[in-house]
């Protein structure tokens, strides 16, 4: 099953990936990392990402460190 | 099974975090450069000069031996190291301040002398690291800290475009411009990289890549609005292409 893997104390907010996500599985989450920053998080409760890896292509930050397809 | 389409490249230092703002596409121009070393197995081999501004940092970032080079002198410095370790590959990671503006000398005279080495320069329209101001290549009517009414020409004159400046060279093998702006143009920015890397390889000359970024903080807007304005202002001064192919003929 297609799916990415995000590194909560990488991720500094900028919150491009959301808009990168055709299925707009990325969501801000409620916790707070070690930069003060609102990490983004991964729900995906159907089934529905791609595996296409635009979110780990946009991220600036390279806090989606892997993303499976298949 | 899942197969896996993407890793942090392994020429990335492992468990760092870059220094740079949230949404700045240095980070993003790193890991393409991380990339196309892991896909060319260069790591072992390669040496990088580093310049000054946000890029500084580099060698804490990828994991390859460098040198950091005095403000603008990264290309006269990678001369050094290419004509004194001619097996080894060399390349330098450099601002638009530090490329165009104080190391315009080194980096054009890099160009002319056909060095084997590849430069990779990244366009934000500002100096960065030092709070935003005026740089070689602002647009016109952009207000940076010491333009405060915007770039106008009777004071300021026009922003230099790098990429056909070195395009001129008569040494230049490959000369392109490249924007972060989209995923669509991420990906053809690391295919120029690696087209660059391949040239030093073949022994063509001198490889340039200038790839358009953001800087938010110092634009004072959104990672989403600025790229946004590359798309919009920036892409249309700085138009990407390929400015020189000897390969090709372009």
């Amino acid at each position: 099953m297609s799916h990415i893997e995000i590194d909560e104390q990488r991720c500094k907010a900028c919150y491009l990936c959301i808009d990168e996500c055709p299925k707009k599985l990325i969501k801000v989450g409620e916790k707070v990392n070690k930069l003060g920053a609102k990490p983004v998080e991964f729900c995906d409760p159907k089934g529905e990402c791609l595996g296409c890896a635009m979110c780990a292509t946009r991220c600036p930050d390279m806090a989606i460190t892997k993303v499976f397809r298949g | 099974m899942a197969t896996q389409v993407f890793k942090v490249p392994d020429s990335i230092i492992k468990d760092m975090t870059y220094g740079f703002c949230p949404g700045c596409d240095h980070g993003v121009a790193i890991r393409l450069v991380a990339e196309c070393l892991d896909e060319l197995g260069l790591k072992e081999n390669a040496i990088t000069a580093t310049s000054i501004g946000c890029s500084v940092c580099l060698y804490d970032y990828l994991d390859v031996d460098s040198v950091e080079a005095p403000h603008g002198r990264a290309l006269a410095e990678a001369t050094g190291i290419k004509r004194a370790r001619p097996d080894k590959f060399v390349f330098t990671y450099q601002g638009d301040g530090d490329f165009a503006s104080i190391g315009l000398g080194e980096s054009t005279h890099a160009a002319l002398r056909g060095e084997n080495i590849t430069a990779i320069c990244i366009n934000n329209t500002t100096y960065g690291m030092t709070g935003g101001q005026l740089g070689p290549t602002t647009l016109l009517g952009q207000v940076t800290t010491t333009s405060p009414t915007g770039r106008n020409v009777e004071y300021y004159g026009y922003p230099i475009r790098i990429a056909e400046h070195i395009a001129l060279c008569e040494g230049t093998a490959y000369s392109a411009r490249v924007s972060l702006d989209s995923v669509a143009n991420i990906r053809k920015a690391k295919q120029a990289i690696k087209k660059a890397f391949e040239y030093q390889l073949k022994g063509l000359g001198f490889s340039f890549v200038e790839i358009l970024s953001t800087c938010p903080t110092n634009w004072h807007m959104t990672p989403q609005k600025a790229h946004d304005r590359v798309r919009d202002d920036m892409m249309k001064v700085f138009v990407p292409g390929v400015y020189k192919d000897v390969l090709q003929k372009v």
